[in-house]
Formats: C-alpha cells, sequence, structure tokens
C-alpha cells in the first residue's frame, strides 16, 4: 500500500530504533561481566568462568575492610548529602524567591564543584585539612563532598521553583501565613520531590566521589572506591568483583525503592 | 500591611540569612582552598612565575597536557557520535518505550566510576572476552594491549560520559516543536532533509551544552585513566603524583591552576555561544511570538 | 453571535485556475483502540474553502493531519485531483500547509523560510529570489525579509507562513486554526486578508478551527465534527439556518431548545401541531418524523417582541427575566407565563423602540417556519 520510498524510510527509522535499543541494552553488558567474573573459584579473573562458586562473596563478607569502607561511605554520604541539600535548598530559595542582589554570583558559585575538576579541589583542602586539624578524619572528607555535593540540590530545587509561581507563595503571606508557616505549608509540599531527587544526586556524588577521599582520608577513614580502587591498582582478583556485584545490587535496589516509594505515597 | 522601617531591615537580614549555609560551606571548603592554590603556586624555588614556565617549557609535562587534551577530545567526540543518535530516538519515543529508554541509559550511571572502569579492565584485558573473541574469530594473531595504548582508556570514559551526552541533547531535541520537522516534510523535505534543515540547527546550543560538560569532565578525569591509562598519562594524575609522591606542592598547584583557567575559558566560549545565538534571535523561543 | 457572509461567487469563479478537487473516502484513524476519526467520506470542489469545526478533541486535527500526511490514517484514501496520496510521502504530496503557531523555522530568516520549499525543490537562485520578493510583497512584508520569525509580530508571522506555504503553488492548502495565537482585532483582520488571498491564488482550502465565526466568514462550505465524525456539512447558512442536530445548533450561533413530546401528522409543506415536553402545544413547519428525542429550536433573532407578535403562529404572555443593551442588539431572556419555558431573544435596535426593564410582560412570537425539528 506504500510506496516504496516510505516504505524505505520508515524501515529506516525502525532500524534506527533498534539499534540505539541494541546499544542500551549493550551499555548493561560491562556491569553484568562484573557480576559475571564474581561467581568463579579461580583466585584470578578468567573468562568466561569456568565453574561457579560464592567464594570470594564470602571472603568479601569476612572482610573488615570493606565492612569499614562500606560504614565510612554510608556515613560520609549521608551527612555530606544533608549538609548540601540544607544549603543547596536556601541558597535555591534565595536565588529565585528572594531576590537578594548577589545572587548571580551565588548560584555561578553553587554550580562551580559540579564542573571543577576534583584534582584542583583536593590539592587546595589538603593545607587547609591539616591547618583545621580535619586531616585524616571524617569531616574532613564529609565537607569535600558537601561542596561537591552541593550544585545537584541546588539545580533540582531552583528547577522546581522556577516551575511555579511566587504568587503562590505571596497568597499564603496574604492569608496571615508567617514566612515559616508558608515554608513549610506552601514551599516545601511543592518542591519536595526535588529536594529528594537533589538529596539522591548529592549521596550519589558522594559515593563515587574518589579523589578527594584519596586526598583527605586516612585508612581508618577510607571509603568504599577508595578502597576498590587501592586494591585495583595492587591485584586484580574477583574478591573485587563480588564487592562491586554487592554494591550494584544494593544501589540497583535503592533506585527501584526511589521509583516506587513516591508511586506507595500517592496511593494512600 | 504596614511595615516599619526595623522591620524591613530584619526581612532583608532573613533573606540574606538565606546564604549562610551555602557561604559558610563554600567560603573555607572551595574559595580558600582555590586562593590556597594560588598562593601556592606563586611560592616555587625558581621565583614567582617558575613553576608556569616550567608548565609551559617541560617536555614530560607538555606530554602530559596534550595527551590529557586528545583523550578529552576524542572521548568528546565519541560520546556525541554514540550518545546523538541515543537522545534522537530518545526524544521521538512515546510513553513506556521513553521512560524505559531514560531508565535505560541511566541504569549504568548509578554504577560508581571505579566499578564501570573495572568492568573495561576486565572486559579489555589481555585475556578479557574482546580479545578473546578477536583472537579466537581470526582477526587479529596477538592480543591487543588495550590498557596500555590509551584505546581502553578513551573506550571507559565514553562509556561513562555517554549519558552527560545525552541529557542535554535529548532535553533539547524534546524542546523542538514537532510542528518544525512536520512543516518542513510538508514543505517537500524528505527525512534526512528534515534532520539536516531543523533538527540538527536546532539542536546545535544542547550539543554545545554537552559536548562542554563531556569535555571539561574528560579533562579532570583521575580514576579511570589511573586504572586504564597505562603509561599514558593525564594531567590529574600528573598533580597526584607531583602533590602527593614528590611533595612538590608549587608545580602540583600551578598545574592546577592551569587546569582550572582552561575549564573556566571553555565554559566562557560556551556561555559566548548561547549569548551570540541568543541576539541573532533565540532558537529555542521558537516561532511562538 | 453569528455574522452572516455574504455567499460569494468569486470562489466558482476561480475553479479552474489552481486548486485541486479533494475526495476523502472512508477515513479513518484509531489510536488504542479509540476511534479519533471514524470512517469519513467527503467531496471538497475544486477551489472551495472548506472548513472543518468542532470543539478540542472532536478529531478535526487528526483529520487535518492525515491530509497533510504526518498522521497515518488506519483506513481509507484521500484522492487529490484523482490520485490516491495515502501511499505516499508527506513531502511528495506538494501540499501547503499553515500550522497552528505557523511553525516557522526560528533559525532561519522571513526570506529563508519562505525560500525553503523552492530550495528543496532544486529551483535556481535567482528564480527562488524573485519569486521570494514577489511572494512577500504579496504579504507586505518586503521589507522584513532579513528578519528572524522572532522578531515579527504574530500577525506579520502568519503572514510569512501563508506566503511560504504557497510559494510553491500547492494546490490545496491546509489550515490549522491559523488565527489561533491572534487577538481579536488582527484576527477579524486576517480573516479578511486570508480570504482575498485564497481568492486570487483559486486554491482549495481546508481550514480547521473551533471559531464558528471565523468559519462562517471564509468558508463556502463547513464540517461540523463531533467524536470523529462529520455531524452536518452545508454552506454557513444551511447550517444555521437548519441544523440537523441539537449539538450542531448550539454549536453554531445561539438557539433555544425544547425537547418535543409529539408531533401530529401532517400533509408535506404545511405547518404541524407539537406538544413540547411539559404540555404546551407549538406549531412547526417540518417534512421530518419526528417522537420523543427530537426537539424544537428557535433562533433568538428570530423571536419577534410586542404587540405584532400575537399574529404569529406561535404566540405567547410572557415575563421578562432579564434583559440586556449591548452594542449592536437588545438581548431579552423571557420566560413564557404558565409554561416553565424561558426563551433566548435578539432584537436590533431601532429608533423609537421599546425596551422592557426585567418584570415587564410582553407578547413574543414566531412564526412555524422559523422553528427546526432536530435529533439529539
Amino acid at each position: 500500500m506504500k510506496t516504496l520510498e516510505k516504505t524505505l524510510w520508515s524501515t529506516w527509522s525502525r532500524f534506527l530504533t533498534c539499534l540505539v535499543g541494541a546499544v542500551l541494552i549493550g551499555f548493561l553488558v560491562p556491569i553484568l561481566t562484573v557480576v559475571l567474573v564474581s561467581f568463579q573459584s579461580k583466585s584470578y579473573l578468567s573468562f568466561p568462568p569456568s565453574d561457579f562458586s560464592i567464594r570470594w562473596y564470602e571472603q568479601f563478607l569476612g572482610n573488615t575492610d570493606y565492612q569499614s569502607a562500606i560504614w565510612n561511605s554510608l556515613a560520609i554520604g549521608a551527612a555530606s548529602a544533608t549538609l548540601a541539600t540544607i544549603a543547596g535548598v536556601c541558597t535555591a530559595l534565595a536565588v529565585i524567591r528572594a531576590a537578594v542582589p548577589g545572587a548571580a554570583v551565588v548560584s555561578v558559585l553553587s554550580v562551580a564543584p559540579a564542573v571543577l575538576p576534583q584534582i584542583v579541589l583536593a590539592i587546595g583542602l589538603f593545607p587547609i585539612s591539616v591547618w583545621l586539624g580535619l586531616q585524616g578524619t571524617l569531616g574532613a572528607v564529609i565537607l569535600a563532598h558537601a561542596v561537591v555535593g552541593l550544585p545537584f540540590p541546588f539545580i533540582t530545587v531552583c528547577g522546581a521553583l522556577s516551575s511555579y509561581s511566587s504568587r503562590m507563595e505571596i497568597a499564603s503571606m496574604s492569608l496571615g501565613a508567617n514566612a515559616f508557616q508558608t515554608f513549610r505549608l506552601i514551599t516545601f509540599p511543592m518542591i519536595r520531590a526535588a529536594v529528594v531527587a537533589g538529596f539522591i544526586f548529592a549521596f550519589a556524588a558522594s559515593l563515587d566521589e574518589l579523589v578527594l577521599a584519596l586526598f583527605l582520608s586516612s585508612p581508618t577513614t577510607r571509603t568504599l572506591p577508595l578502597l576498590l580502587w587501592e586494591q585495583l591498582n595492587f591485584q586484580v582478583t574477583p574478591e573485587i568483583a563480588a564487592a562491586a556485584s554487592v554494591v550494584l545490587a544494593v544501589t540497583s535496589l535503592l533506585i527501584v525503592a526511589a521509583i516506587l516509594l513516591p508511586r506507595l505515597g500517592k496511593d494512600k | 500591611m504596614l511595615v516599619e522601617g526595623n522591620g524591613i531591615l530584619s526581612m532583608k537580614l532573613r533573606k540574606f540569612l538565606l546564604f549562610a549555609p551555602t557561604a559558610l560551606l563554600l567560603t573555607p571548603f572551595f574559595l580558600a582552598p582555590l586562593f590556597v592554590i594560588g598562593a601556592e603556586s606563586f611560592s616555587g624555588k625558581q621565583g614567582a612565575f617558575g613553576e608556569y614556565v616550567k608548565v609551559v617549557t617541560d617536555p614530560g609535562i607538555r606530554t602530559v597536557l596534550y595527551n590529557t587534551f586528545y583523550v578529552a577530545l576524542m572521548v568528546t567526540f565519541f560520546s556525541l557520535l554514540i550518545g546523538y543518535p541515543i537522545a534522537y530516538v530518545l526524544a521521538r519515543l512515546k510513553g513506556r518505550w521513553a521512560t524505559i529508554g531514560i531508565f535505560l541509559i541511566f541504569l549504568p550511571f548509578w554504577a560508581s566510576t571505579v566499578i564501570r572502569s573495572f568492568a573495561w579492565m576486565i572486559l579489555l584485558g589481555r585475556n578479557g572476552p574482546v580479545n578473546s573473541a578477536m583472537v579466537g574469530s581470526g582477526l587479529i594473531d596477538e592480543p591487543i594491549r588495550f590498557i596500555d595504548n590509551g584505546v581502553g582508556l578513551m573506550i571507559a570514559m565514553t562509556y561513562i560520559m555517554v549519558p552527560f551526552m545525552v541529557v542535554p541533547i535529548l532535553n533539547g531535541l524534546r524542546a523542538i516543536d514537532v510542528n518544525l520537522p512536520r512543516a518542513a516534510a510538508v514543505l517537500g523535505a524528505n527525512p534526512w532533509r528534515q534532520f539536516l534543515a531543523v533538527t540538527l540547527p536546532l539542536s546545535m546550543p544542547s550539543i554545545a551544552v554537552g559536548a562542554t560538560i563531556v569535555f571539561v569532565t574528560s579533562l579532570g578525569f583521575f580514576v579511570t585513566p589511573s586504572l586504564l591509562g597505562g603509561n599514558r598519562t593525564v594531567v590529574s594524575i600528573l598533580i597526584s603524583e607531583q602533590a602527593n609522591r614528590l611533595l612538590n606542592w608549587p608545580l602540583a598547584s600551578a598545574l592546577a591552576i592551569v587546569v582550572l583557567l582552561l575549564t573556566i575559558v571553555v565554559f566562557a566560549l560556551l556561555r559566548l555561544s548561547q549569548v551570540m545565538s541568543r541576539r541573532r534571535g533565540s532558537a529555542r523561543a521558537g516561532a511562538l511570538a | 453571535m453569528l455574522q452572516m457572509p455574504r455567499r460569494s461567487d468569486t470562489s466558482a469563479q476561480n475553479s479552474s485556475v489552481g486548486g485541486a478537487a479533494v475526495s476523502i473516502r472512508a477515513l479513518s484513524k484509531r489510536y488504542n483502540g479509540l476511534d479519533a476519526v471514524v470512517p469519513t467520506s467527503v467531496e471538497i470542489e475544486s477551489g472551495d474553502f472548506f472548513a472543518i469545526i468542532g470543539p478540542s478533541g472532536s478529531g478535526k486535527s487528526t483529520l487535518l493531519g492525515m491530509i497533510a500526511g504526518y498522521i497515518d490514517p488506519t483506513a481509507g484514501q484521500i484522492v487529490i485531483d484523482g490520485r490516491d496520496v495515502v501511499p505516499e510521502p508527506i513531502y511528495r504530496r506538494n501540499i501547503g500547509m499553515v500550522f497552528q503557531n505557523y511553525a516557522l523555522f526560528p533559525h532561519l530568516t522571513v526570506a529563508q523560510n519562505v525560500a525553503y520549499p523552492l530550495k528543496i525543490r532544486g529551483v535556481p537562485k535567482d528564480e527562488i529570489a524573485r519569486r521570494v520578493a514577489e511572494s512577500l510583497g504579496m504579504v507586505r512584508l518586503e521589507a522584513f525579509a532579513a528578519r528572524l520569525p522572532s522578531e515579527l509580530s504574530g500577525g506579520q508571522q502568519q503572514r510569512v507562513a501563508l506566503a511560504r506555504a504557497s510559494i510553491y503553488k500547492p494546490s490545496i492548502l491546509l489550515m490549522d486554526e491559523p488565527l489561533g495565537a491572534l487577538d481579536k482585532n488582527l484576527r477579524d483582520e486576517m480573516q479578511e486578508e486570508i480570504k482575498r488571498f485564497q481568492q486570487e491564488m483559486g486554491v482549495t482550502v481546508i481550514y480547521v478551527t473551533h471559531d464558528q465565526q471565523e468559519a462562517a466568514f471564509l468558508a463556502d462550505r463547513i464540517a461540523i465534527m463531533r467524536d470523529g465524525a462529520m455531524t452536518q456539512i452545508g454552506s454557513p447558512r444551511a447550517l444555521y439556518e437548519h441544523p440537523n442536530s441539537r449539538f450542531v445548533a448550539e454549536f453554531l450561533g445561539e438557539a433555544s431548545i425544547f425537547p418535543l413530546k409529539s408531533v401530529s401528522a401532517g400533509r408535506a409543506g404545511e405547518a404541524r401541531q407539537a406538544v413540547l415536553e411539559g404540555g404546551t402545544p407549538i406549531r412547526i413547519r417540518t417534512d421530518a418524523e419526528a417522537g420523543p428525542g427530537s426537539f424544537a429550536c428557535i433562533r433568538p433573532e428570530r423571536v419577534t417582541v410586542g404587540p405584532k407578535a400575537k399574529a404569529l403562529d406561535n404566540a405567547f404572555a410572557g415575563t421578562v427575566r432579564e434583559s440586556l443593551y449591548t452594542p449592536g442588539s437588545i438581548r431579552y431572556r423571557v420566560e413564557l407565563d404558565g409554561t416553565g419555558l424561558s426563551l433566548k431573544i435578539r432584537v436590533l435596535p431601532q429608533a423609537d423602540m421599546e425596551f422592557y426593564e426585567a418584570g415587564s410582560t410582553v407578547d413574543i412570537g414566531w412564526s412555524a417556519d422559523d422553528m427546526s425539528l432536530l435529533k439529539e
């Protein structure tokens, strides 16, 4: 029923879609490879794995280095993301709603840590953290990661605040609510999703960060990516693959929860 | 409602208080470090600008800077090459398939950089699946040393950077009025000419954003080059070595300042291109008055 | 309020010049099991100005999209000058289209926008330049050739869109709510311009709008769409004076509509006795059979107010509930005594005419010829 020309174009379009679909699925291959090689018994990485064993998972579970690194990462992630979110939300409110002078400069500064190469910040932070007596403590890494995480809640909340008119808040004030009540009852419910998203991004950025941790932590405050990196530089073993697989599994669960939780909330 | 002078003052003060958390965070832990690096970079033994002279003249450092630039450029190019078709197809998908596509592109994004680099160490290793497949099929006789020749580094970094390219371009493509390619079609343009006349030029600003983000991030990459770079060093690793191992802080700081300036220059160029295109009439405002 | 258009005969004279005849045959579109357009057939004559009106979601834009080619029909044919274009790709159909919000290419100048279809067709450069200048002259935009669309006003953008859609002399021109983004005064002005443009070009126009006045002003024929189907097709006058359904009567202009209980049998062409729900008897001239589920309709300007009303087929005494003087007309809402029925009335103000305040009692009436019989 179609002319040949029309058929050719729609075939090309379908081919392109399939190709992109294949590429997107292909993007999962490297990650699945890590999981695949973790279930083998040999002490060096071989591909394809010749047998199946959970020996490296047992070893991983017994490894206190990993345990402390995971706890460090989670503690640093939670604390730094909280700091970043508080600072990001306040600054976004000031920039978008309060029309405070200097807003442009503050916005640029609040976004800059996301694009500044971390090695630059690390070089500069090291002497300061020594001078403040923070060097090697969790606090040093937390503060550094709060700086790196700040842009995410700032950007997401700015987006949310720009998406609706400030007349809502003015209306609330005109009905007799004070600034704090207005924030609690009107503003916060409107930006809640953006705050949560910003927090998650900041948390993820902290969990992924390595260079600042490399410069600012001590062996006892070592983070998980740092430990993985050190091990990889030393020797590549299936135990690292097992550790990475566990991290991947936990992250996936968190993402699924992050997608499903807001939906459950809507049903009530 | 009457507001007394005192009240206005306190309102203003309260507004400024909103800046307090960020100011308390960024002043000591972002601005001060930059200041420290700046000061440190001029404190070398060979006079104030000695370290900068060394950065410019030392052949080893120049090679590293060139290498960093080259890798960042190639990664940007390949990310665009792979990312644009992905964004283009995702922008045309609707409903559930669009959600699935975006979910898929973000999935590896959530795995940490160390783990994704590790994955490519396995895949591209001497006895890894890529080499065994190529040797097995008779394509090559000897395994290729991807990890040493810089190709593996670029593959892994491109893999990590593609989502950063896709997201801005996807947003840019979605902002294009669907009637514009349709209008080109009705006026006689086949799908390829529709793309050249409408979609590509209108997505240029978002390509610029994506390319800038990928390029700047690639300039500062540390993790992947340290694991897959072999003997091809990039500037982040050089800075880290100078500071950590050789304790040559002035040189490390001078290098950091160079990287910082490069980053600023690239973003300034992006900003300039945006201002220029806005002056020529906003592309994104579309035909809407 | 509906302006009665001067029925122009120009389109008939021009029909041989350039417009193509369009024949839509059993064209339909289903999305996810829902009918966006039910199988629809309509013949549009060469040089016709054919308007499609209907509420949003009625399928009018889907129909236009199928004719343009960017929506694939589920079934049916679109025959333009004897050729079914459905199998053809959109860019081979040689149709002109003015989009909602114009879809001007924002990165190209006015001249480049207008030149685009010629460039695609491989027209030599000097000829492009000449024809673009000519075309921009026709829409009085010569001075704006080097501007970008964003630097023009809404009306100017609309004229660029018109020039771009017509420069390659397509035999049919589709327009999708082309005046939707303009304010009232500009819209009236552009209506005149579009009408003049169509008559000069002799092109067949298919025009989608939700504005019934616009359609009545511009079109030779109007199709009213509802739920994916064309419920009635006809000249503006035919649709207004003889709507076949309550939907059409209400969509096009104002009307007082009453449910009917029964209509007595009678000879063709004679006024017949009918009874409304509630028992009020009226007289109506119709040949159609009707019973419960039918409606009787009277337009507000066909109702006579004052002593003269007593002599008409339908004469009632009523009480004015609302009265309103608006520029050009007086509007009343009158309740018919003892029936609970209420009527919308519009009269043209004339010298020494009596104005009835709310609360006053009046005689009202109308002829059996002015009533029409409607189905749901």
